[in-house]
């Protein structure tokens, strides 16, 4: 049983930020943004979610803070609230004697029967959308106020499987089913349904019943019937008809207990998961589903917890008895400052777009900087800008009420100009801090939960590792290629299909059954190859867990089935029937596409462990899972934390691993690229392709080397002072043989800390070819700045000539970029990249080095880097010192943390993932920035641990 | 020739609005010249099975009881009752599967997906014509409206000498339709048909599983299910473009519309039965037997089979059952069974049979199976050969089913008494009478064998014939 920890939180001042333990709880940081009143906290872990908050500010330089909060562990993923001391600092005193004497953690649903009307039950736990409950025959029931009687033929049922309550519990493990009720008749058999999530007489996944005189919970684990049996009952003599309160509670670790008044009445132990659960079930109370074990007797409170409750909760619940005052468990939510959210989602994303450009930190127009909170409030030029709670006195929001401001851009619309009005008018609530351009150059458009199609080479992964048969060549000559989208091939939202997809996948599908040996391949899965039902449906349901990568439901086994049988009505033999079994899976959407539920309550849930372990091994391995991954899911230990982070080492030491990172590293640098170039062949005679796959060779061969080998920190790709050359490459490179140490091929490996021009990824051939023939310092710095710096700069406007302009004497690259940065048109943007690509002007368009130019124009290598975000620029005299600036840049190493995170999720990152990309960030950096820790921060992390749901009609 | 070679009907009658016109008047004549000889009808041979069967006691009760739809029928058939399928017994398997894969065999079944040995449709085919049918004639026919399909034998009864099913099940209208009136016909494009088949089998399940995840039911999110819809009208194109019938012969009638039945793996969810509204599924086989009367009126197909309901079959039928202008039984299978599922499926009403009770809805359900069986032969009867006789007079066609008894606790007494029809063959057979066999299945069959002039015989080589002559004429 997971112990529980006091909720009755602490606090330390630590400077502005405060922070509150809780004893053996997890800590969390609450930052005091108060330096005016009123006094305002940020939650700053995304772990938890605050049901109902209650604290009292006994000093100024002392706080008494008393919390409650669920740890839900099927909604973590709130963010940033912001709780607000307003008016009185006993905020809410009244609630002493109701919510704080019951335990809210883990809480799914409660009933406390309030109404004494209706034919509805509300769920009050205020958790999701609510899982109410509809009374099925009202002439059978008595309401009442604070509790409701069943004494006819009738009972109360969701209208739906509640899906995120059944989640919730598989997803910890643990239940606890509480209530307080009547029995009107010790005689009730059947047992008589109390509260049950089952389908039928003999199917369920737990009902708490009456037997005669016994209290009795049936639990469905792989231990136990799907019945549920066998079952725990309580003594006899156990049931009374006065009122009760009834909990039956299970850990974990399988330790179930069923408490009466608190006091512990029975107890066994039921190994297993809840694996098995079955999601059609529906909730229901007095009944069974389909009739027959009716219950008679009075609902006082009714409340499911997915979490087991020790037994001082269980005291502490029975103690508080079975009234539940105020209008609803979730109304102390109402102190979540909406403000903060509104800033975070509306706000920032406008100064963003629409003020930053001119006045970020490095820009500044006019003195002001409205990137941070402090130098926004701090004003301009001209003195302040802003006034809490007061529009008209503040600048900003005259100026662009008057279309004074953006300078020279469309002025903002009146829905924009409205947000920064009510902005101002509800106190300037600034909840995020810097505003970082780069956080939004994704929109909540981009948000959009895109279920995954596989990459090609996903794809021919999945093959090998599904069936054994290597289908690479096939496959990357006939279906299309995945094209690039924001930097990655495997960009979900740009994965569709066309005509040729679903022909090719249909042709490789046959191609690769021809391929297999499908009686050998089948006898894994089944001993018997028979055609008959049971048997199909066995060799089906094993086979498709491990091809479609999780359990299928019974809809698939019969669309499967209608193959065999197919088959057998053609006379058609049993290794025909199951090779084009295989065909159809090779073909389905679950082969196809990463198919995760999505569907919900629109909060975040859980993935499931099924999912998880595809998340994890196509984000570590651009595969499917093995045989071990799919058994820890399917022993449900892919619910655990510890165990999900020994899965995630194990998969690290796995070869598979390494190759996905050269995935990661090609698509990120385009290294695909190369094999396309056409360099003007007299300009660059020495270019062949055979140079272009050197090239690219050498970073792959350098990622290794940096990442696997010597396990360095990601950053340090950036000034390694190592690569690898053939001699065709090191002679274009001017590389000498004594720096050069041999290896088992042609690339031999140069140690470059004696050879000032090379060293990094930004002097390898690889990314000095971006900047095309003409070693382009706008496409140089451009890509400096998007890939390694994550800054934004807007497109140039339409009518601007963007022709190259030649050099010539007296005039080189760095000469023509000076003059476009001097150009007060072009300058505003240009000054922030090309300078970063002034470092590499030595550099000619395929790489070669040199002191001049063709036009005998003197190269210069000497500049300046302007972190985004900084307000002034960092010199650097030589090449070599800017990769050191670089790597050792912490926006740098953020810029890769977010870059693999993209990679990994497959999607664009958004505002809505910063907070969770900064701990991943942050827990990496902790962990030396490698490969590795970035890794297993992004695998354990909200974003890939959680998902977001759609709002689901049907929950 | 004299006698008309046209049939009567100017359309095929499928029910429920659905209208088929008949091929041109080229086309009639283009059938007859690969007919051989102009005057004497070609030698046909038809299996028909229905599901479920009629308990021996009902067939006592001839025409007045569940046998009525077959009276008006009366003098094309010769019902015979009291014949023995016991042999065909496999030990600790119902008789569901077994007795069905004696239909027409008179043998135990060998395995799931293999009969004992030949039909006696495939015996006499291979009699007539040992070197193949004429060039552009469908070899055997196998059609049926069912929905069980666990275990072959249950539904496809057409069967080679070494018990392998004598050609590929067609299930659905549009089947019959491109298999008779495509371009797949000829005998090298055997194969070719079957493995089209089973590559549209994959692709059906691809269809379905990509309907699913794009439809309501989907655990994805809206664009997600977008991206699917784009992906499952892609699969569609695809499956248009391959499997689009190419070419049909000229003159063949209007493609029939697709199925609104359950076919493929859907039809069958892991034996729990499906529900059915008793005119869709009449509708559905009504226009399958057409299009298969059809195929035999134009000379396209002289044997195979066709199934009305699977051995077994599991259906919760409901809707007013009427015959002759009278309302025989409102269905609703799950609601009289008070049950749902496989146990709320009319094949229950077969285990509760006791033949000292009324029996009602195993009744109305055995009556509407004969109702269903005489339509196709009526369409049968409805044409005239050359020689003046109408094809199911001159046919040998062999109505049959799975067992005599619904219960399963004796396989002898199910194997008893398992009904039989024929028709006359040309003459070779008594019709108009009920006569009491009390012999073996397989003695049976072997005299209509060699009514047909067959030298071959079913069943065990050392096994003693002897002929049932009272059955020929």
């Amino acid at each position: 049983m997971r112990q529980r920890t006091s909720r009755r939180l602490t606090h330390q001042r630590q400077g502005p930020e405060l922070c509150f333990r809780a004893g053996g709880f997890k800590t969390m940081n609450w930052v005091d943004y108060s330096r005016h009143t009123p006094p305002r906290f940020q939650h700053r872990s995304n772990d938890a979610k605050l049901a109902a908050i209650r604290y009292d500010l006994l000093a100024t330089t002392s706080f008494k803070l008393e919390a409650f909060v669920v740890r839900t562990g099927f909604c973590w993923g709130i963010s940033a609230i912001l709780i607000v001391v307003t008016g009185s600092l006993r905020a809410d005193s009244t609630s002493k004697q109701t919510l704080s004497q019951r335990t809210t953690e883990d809480l799914i649903a409660i009933y406390d029967f309030a109404s004494p009307t209706g034919t509805i039950v509300k769920d009050r736990s205020g958790t999701g959308v609510p899982l109410d409950l509809r009374i099925t025959n009202p002439q059978g029931v008595r309401r009442h106020e604070g509790y409701l009687e069943l004494y006819g033929d009738a009972y109360l049922v969701s209208n739906h499987p509640p899906i995120r309550l059944q989640r919730a519990i598989q997803r910890s493990g643990e239940i606890t089913v509480e209530a307080w009720i009547r029995s009107t008749d010790k005689r009730q058999r059947g047992p008589a349904r109390i509260v049950t999530l089952s389908r039928d007489g003999s199917h369920r996944n737990f009902t708490l019943g009456q037997k005669g005189d016994t209290f009795d919970f049936r639990l469905r684990t792989p231990s136990t019937s799907s019945n549920g049996l066998p079952s725990l009952s309580t003594p006899k003599g156990s049931v009374h008809t006065n009122l009760t309160h009834v909990v039956y509670t299970r850990s974990r670790d399988g330790a179930a207990t069923i408490y009466l008044n608190g006091i512990e009445k029975a107890a066994n132990q039921i190994g297993g998961s809840f694996i098995n659960w079955d999601h059609a079930m529906r909730l229901g109370l007095g009944n069974e589903h389909g009739g027959g074990r009716q219950w008679h007797g009075e609902y006082h409170l009714v409340a499911i917890y997915a979490s087991s409750l020790s037994p001082a909760h269980v005291k502490q619940n029975f103690n508080a008895g079975h009234k539940v005052q105020g209008a609803s468990l979730s109304a102390t939510l109402q102190n979540i400052d909406t403000r903060a959210i509104h800033f975070r989602e509306k706000i920032a994303p406008l100064l963003s777009d629409r003020c930053l450009e001119c006045h970020d930190t490095a820009t500044h127009e006019g003195g002001l900087d409205l990137s941070r909170k402090e130098t926004a409030f701090a004003g301009g030029d001209n003195g302040q800008v802003l006034t809490p709670g007061l529009p008209s006195e503040s600048r900003l929001w005259e100026l662009v009420k008057n279309d004074d401001m953006p300078a020279d851009r469309e002025p903002l619309t009146d829905i924009e100009k409205k947000l920064i009005r009510n902005w101002i008018s509800e106190g300037s609530v600034w909840s995020v801090d810097p505003i970082d351009p780069a956080v939004y150059v994704h929109g909540a458009h981009d948000d959009q939960n895109w279920v995954r199609r596989l990459t090609v080479s996903e794809y021919v992964e999945t093959v090998r590792a599904a069936v054994g048969v290597d289908i690479r060549k096939e496959a990357t000559e006939l279906l299309p290629p995945d094209l690039r989208a924001d930097g990655f091939r495997n960009t979900a939202y740009n994965l569709n299909v066309d005509l040729k997809h679903v022909e090719t996948y249909a042709r490789l599908a046959e191609l690769i059954v021809k391929r297999m040996d499908i009686n050998t391949f089948a006898a894994q899965f089944i001993k018997q190859a028979r055609f008959t039902d049971k048997a199909m449906g066995e060799l089906i349901a094993n086979m498709g867990m491990w091809l479609l990568r999780g359990p299928i439901e019974e809809h698939e086994i019969i669309a499967y089935r209608g193959i065999s049988t197919s088959v057998a009505s053609t006379g058609g033999t049993y290794e025909l029937a199951v090779g084009l079994i295989i065909e159809a899976m090779l073909q389905s959407p679950r082969f196809m596409y990463r198919v995760e539920n999505q569907r919900g309550d629109g909060q975040v849930w859980p993935v499931t462990e099924y999912e998880l372990a595809s998340r994890l091994s196509y984000m570590l391995w651009g595969g499917p899972p093995d045989q071990e991954l799919l058994r820890s899911a399917e022993q449900g230990h892919l619910y655990d934390r510890d165990d999900i982070a020994a899965q995630i080492d194990r998969m690290l030491d796995d070869s598979r691993t390494i190759d996905h990172s050269l995935r990661f590293i090609s698509e990120w640098l385009n290294l695909d690229r190369l094999s396309k170039l056409q360099p003007n062949g007299e300009r660059f005679p020495a270019w062949s392709d055979n140079l272009a796959a050197d090239m690219r060779e050498e970073t792959l061969k350098f990622f290794k080397e940096i990442v696997w080998r010597q396990r360095r920190p990601m950053s340090d790709l950036v000034n390694a002072q190592v690569t690898f050359a053939t001699p065709r490459l090191a002679a274009h490179y001017g590389l000498a043989k004594e720096h050069a140490t041999e290896t088992a091929d042609d690339f031999w490996k140069y140690e470059l800390a004696d050879i000032p021009t090379r060293g990094g990824l930004l002097t390898q051939g690889s990314v000095l070819t971006i900047g095309g023939d003409e070693a382009s310092m706008v496409t140089r710095g451009l890509f400096v700045m998007h890939e390694l710096l994550r800054g934004v700069v807007k497109d140039p406007p339409p009518c601007v000539d963007t022709t190259p302009i030649p050099t010539k004497v007296g005039l080189s690259q760095r000469g023509i970029a000076m003059e476009r940065i001097a150009n007060a048109t072009c300058g505003g943007c240009h000054a922030k990249f090309e300078p970063l690509a002034f470092g590499l002007e030595k550099y000619d368009g395929i790489g070669g080095f040199h002191l001049l130019d063709e036009h005998s124009n003197t190269l210069r290598e000497d500049g300046e880097i302007l972190i985004p975000g900084q307000a002034s620029a960092s010199p650097f005299q030589t090449a070599a010192e800017m990769m050191n600036l670089l790597a050792n840049s912490q926006r740098v190493k953020h810029s890769m943390t977010w870059k693999l995170t993209q990679f990994c999720l497959g999607r664009p990152l958004t505002a809505a993932d910063a907070e969770a990309v900064k701990k991943i960030h942050n827990a990496s950096q902790a962990n030396d920035g490698t490969y590795t820790s970035l890794i297993k921060a992004i695998a354990l992390s909200d974003l890939v641990q959680l998902t977001p749901t759609e709002t689901d009609p049907l929950e | 020739m004299n006698a008309p070679r046209i049939s009567r009907r100017t359309v095929l009658r499928g029910l429920g609005g659905t209208v088929v016109g008949l091929p041109l008047f080229e086309e009639m004549i283009l059938s007859t010249t690969k007919g051989a000889h102009l005057s004497a009808p070609p030698t046909r041979a038809f299996n028909v099975f229905f599901g479920l069967g009629v308990p021996a006691p009902l067939q006592e009760e001839g025409f007045k009881g569940v046998l009525e739809p077959l009276k008006p029928l009366a003098d094309k058939l010769l019902i015979m009752r009291n014949i023995d399928q016991v042999r065909c017994d496999e030990s600790g398997i119902n008789a569901h599967f077994d007795g069905a894969t004696g239909a027409f065999t008179a043998e135990p079944p060998d395995g799931e997906a293999k009969a004992g040995g030949p039909s006696i449709d495939q015996v006499v085919r291979k009699t007539y014509h040992p070197d193949g049918l004429p060039p552009g004639m469908v070899p055997t026919l196998v059609a049926g409206t069912f929905f069980r399909r666990s275990r072959v034998g249950r539904y496809v009864h057409s069967y080679n000498d070494d018990g392998t099913v004598a050609a590929s099940m067609q299930e659905r209208p549009r089947d019959v339709f491109e298999r008779v009136f495509g371009t797949l016909t000829t005998p090298t494009g055997i194969a070719d048909s079957n493995r089209e088949r089973l590559k549209r089998s994959v692709l059906d399940s691809v269809v379905e599983q990509y309907r699913f995840f794009s439809g309501s039911r989907s655990p994805l999110g809206a664009a997600s299910r977008a991206r699917l819809v784009d992906h499952l009208d892609r699969v569609r194109e695809f499956e248009q473009r391959v499997y689009e019938m190419k070419e049909r012969l000229p003159g063949a009638p209007n493609m029939p519309p697709s199925s609104t039945l359950a076919h493929g793996g859907q039809a069958d969810p892991g034996g729990q039965g499906i529900d059915m509204q008793l005119d869709d599924l009449t509708n559905e086989w009504r226009l399958m037997a057409d299009l298969y009367a059809l195929a035999i009126e134009l000379d396209r197909v002289r044997f195979g089979s066709i199934t009305f309901l699977a051995a077994g079959e599991r259906l919760r039928v409901q809707g007013d059952y009427r015959f002759d202008g009278r309302l025989v039984y409102h269905f609703d299978d799950a609601k009289d069974l008070n049950a749902t599922g496989d146990k709320g499926c009319s094949h229950e009403w077969w285990h509760k049979f006791r033949p000292e009770k009324e029996n009602v809805q195993l009744r109305a359900h055995a009556h509407m199976k004969m109702r269903e069986v005489a339509y196709f032969l009526s369409r049968l009867n409805e044409v005239q050969d050359a020689n003046g006789k109408s094809i199911l007079e001159n046919s040998m066609i062999t109505v049959s089913t799975e067992s005599g008894d619904g219960r399963h606790d004796d396989p002898k007494r199910e194997l008893t008494g398992v009904f039989h029809a024929i028709t006359a063959a040309n003459g070779r057979f008594h019709t108009g009478q009920i006569m009491e066999i009390g012999r073996e299945g397989l003695d049976v069959y072997n005299t209509m064998l060699a009514a047909m002039g067959a030298s071959d015989r079913l069943g065990p080589k050392d096994r003693q014939f002897t002929s049932v002559d009272k059955i020929r004429a």
